[in-house]
């Protein structure tokens, strides 16, 4: 972030800045180059300081393999290479591409139900006494907690893995709509009834509409949770998987597979996060304005 | 449209409003404040009744119950004949205009057009007279946070008339705005209401809102509040530009009159 005070660039108008004065309005309103120059820069450094480091020699390549040779795991597991196709017969992109399919699945299954839940918890306060302290236990569990439980109950193919990753995204969807429920502005509740809404209107027209931007940011939290349980969801019988494909990486000490995988699973992840951003402002373009 | 043909006293008609021995509490044992009343007040149809004193004397609390929020602790309130159930009977108007930010201008009229039953085909024609009756045409499309304080308030006029409720009940509904906007509001609300001829009780602070707006001042003391003045505005509802009505002798002295009575009601 450039050292700009907030206040002056939010009041600047476009034309005000006067081309007479070029310093301190280019202080005051950064150019898009040099926005986006701060960001790389970071990104050249930090390749720089790793090819240093690798370069020194002060740990072995197992350990910090040098830039290159991450770069070279990346292209060798995306093509076919003396025959071999990819990692263990998948692409890199096959790789990712199976994983958030069952992120879309697990994730799916459990905002949907962490929805319905959080809209009854959120209108009905006995419902809400009753699954509130299971949920709030639910959410404390790191993933792999139950994890070899389920392998337990659901053995070792698809089933546990959706099954965690719904069991990761549920709570905080959950919690999200309950107190966005709860929370329903008491003002528009009573604009409406004061314009003839039956209860059920006022639930469908005042109650849900407003509870949906804290609902997205829940879903947008369930998600993320999703995707740090990945790698747990595909510990056992992940492959093909990207989570997968890091563990068996790791327990052959190939860095290089394993940093390009954790490379991977960062941008995706990024990626949808843009996607849910976006999503957010088409759907609830009125958040942050009430 | 405030005309029937039912007998009965004034008060049963569409639009009457009687309040009988009416008294309200907030709270319980120790903490209970009493915010207004004991009184009796009956608005026949047609008028347009202003209720007016300072801030915390039970005003707003009085159109609560009259729009039916509220139940009385005592006494008994009574519109077009029956107890009031909120949206059935009367529009309100609020201080703040309470529109849905998740619907558009039109989005916001639709929808009160779909609670009073309006069937659908009928809403553009219905939606466009309203908008066109505050003054309000060309930002039906826009977000509501996309227009002024003002238009914001116009809309949610619109809102409270769309179901032609026999009753309009507006609580401080100008406060918040600039003194251009409340004043150009203020006449479209005396226009509107002249036309239709519907019942109207305003509550407000301003005694010169009080005496533009009424055809009856009603002042309440402090808390808890009950009737201290209750005044006819014989000023003319029709023909009068608001201009001259504002110069003109009998509003000025009506003014003087109501303000001394808030003042004195207050201390």
């Amino acid at each position: 972030m450039p050292p700009a005070p907030a206040a002056p660039e939010l009041l600047a108008e476009p034309g005000a800045a006067p081309a007479a004065a070029p310093g301190p309005a280019r202080r005051r309103r950064p150019s898009a180059l040099w926005r986006l120059a701060l960001p790389f820069g970071s990104l050249l450094l930090f390749l720089a300081l790793w090819q240093a480091v690798a370069a020194a020699g002060t740990w072995s390549e197992t350990l910090v393999p040098p830039p290159a040779k991450v770069w070279d795991a990346f292209l060798a597991v995306s093509t076919t290479r003396d025959g071999v196709r990819g990692y263990n017969g998948t692409y890199l992109a096959e790789h990712l591409g199976i994983s958030l399919r069952r992120i879309a699945f697990g994730a799916g299954v459990g905002i949907v139900l962490g929805v319905l839940l959080g809209l009854v918890m959120g209108t009905v306060r006995w419902v809400r006494s009753l699954f509130e302290p299971w949920i709030s236990f639910l959410r404390t569990l790191p993933p792999l907690a139950y994890f070899s439980l389920l392998i337990v109950w659901l053995g070792i193919d698809e089933e546990p893995k959706i099954t965690l990753l719904a069991v990761a995204a549920f709570p905080p969807v959950a919690v999200a709509t309950t107190a966005a429920v709860a929370a329903a502005p008491r003002h528009l509740v009573e604009a409406a009834r004061a314009l003839g809404a039956s209860r059920w209107e006022v639930v469908k027209d005042v109650v849900l509409p407003s509870a949906l931007p804290e609902t997205f940011t829940g879903v947008r939290l369930a998600v993320g949770v999703a995707y740090s349980s990945l790698v747990a969801a595909e510990l056992v019988n992940g492959l093909p998987g990207i989570g997968g494909m890091v563990k068996d990486a790791a327990n052959y000490n190939n860095t290089p597979i394993v940093l390009v995988g954790i490379a991977a699973i960062g941008v995706s992840g990024l990626l949808i996060d843009a996607l849910l951003v976006r999503l957010e402002r088409a759907v609830v373009p009125w958040r942050g304005r009430t | 449209m405030a005309s029937s043909d039912l007998s009965g006293p004034a008060t049963e008609r569409p639009g009457g409003v009687r309040l009988t021995g009416v008294s309200h509490r907030y709270g319980r044992g120790g903490d209970a404040v009493t915010a207004v009343g004991p009184l009796d007040l009956t608005v026949p149809p047609g008028e347009f009744l202003v209720l007016v004193g300072a801030s915390g004397c039970g005003k707003s609390t009085l159109l609560r119950l009259i729009a039916g929020f509220e139940r009385p602790t005592h006494g008994t309130v009574q519109v077009s004949g029956a107890a009031p159930r909120p949206g059935q009977g009367a529009g309100v108007v609020f201080q703040q205009p309470r529109l849905f930010p998740w619907r558009t201008v039109e989005g916001n009229i639709d929808v009160a057009l779909r609670y009073a039953g309006v069937p659908r085909q009928e809403w553009p024609e219905r939606r466009a007279a309203l908008l066109e009756r505050v003054g309000l045409q060309g930002v039906g499309r826009r977000r509501i946070w996309e227009v002024s304080g003002g238009q914001q308030q116009r809309v949610a006029i619109a809102r409270a008339l769309a179901a032609e409720n026999p009753l309009f009940l507006l609580d401080e509904p100008f406060a918040a705005l600039d003194a251009l906007t409340r004043e150009s509001l203020q006449e479209d609300v005396r226009r509107v209401t002249a036309q239709t001829g519907r019942t109207a009780v305003f509550v407000t602070h301003s005694a010169d809102e009080a005496v533009f707006l009424g055809s009856r001042v009603v002042v309440l003391s402090k808390r808890p509040g009950r009737v201290v003045l209750d005044l006819p505005i014989p000023l003319p509802r029709t023909g009068a530009t608001p201009e001259e009505l504002r110069a003109s002798a009998d509003f000025a002295a009506l003014r003087a009159r109501v303000t001394q009575e808030v003042k004195a009601a207050a201390a």
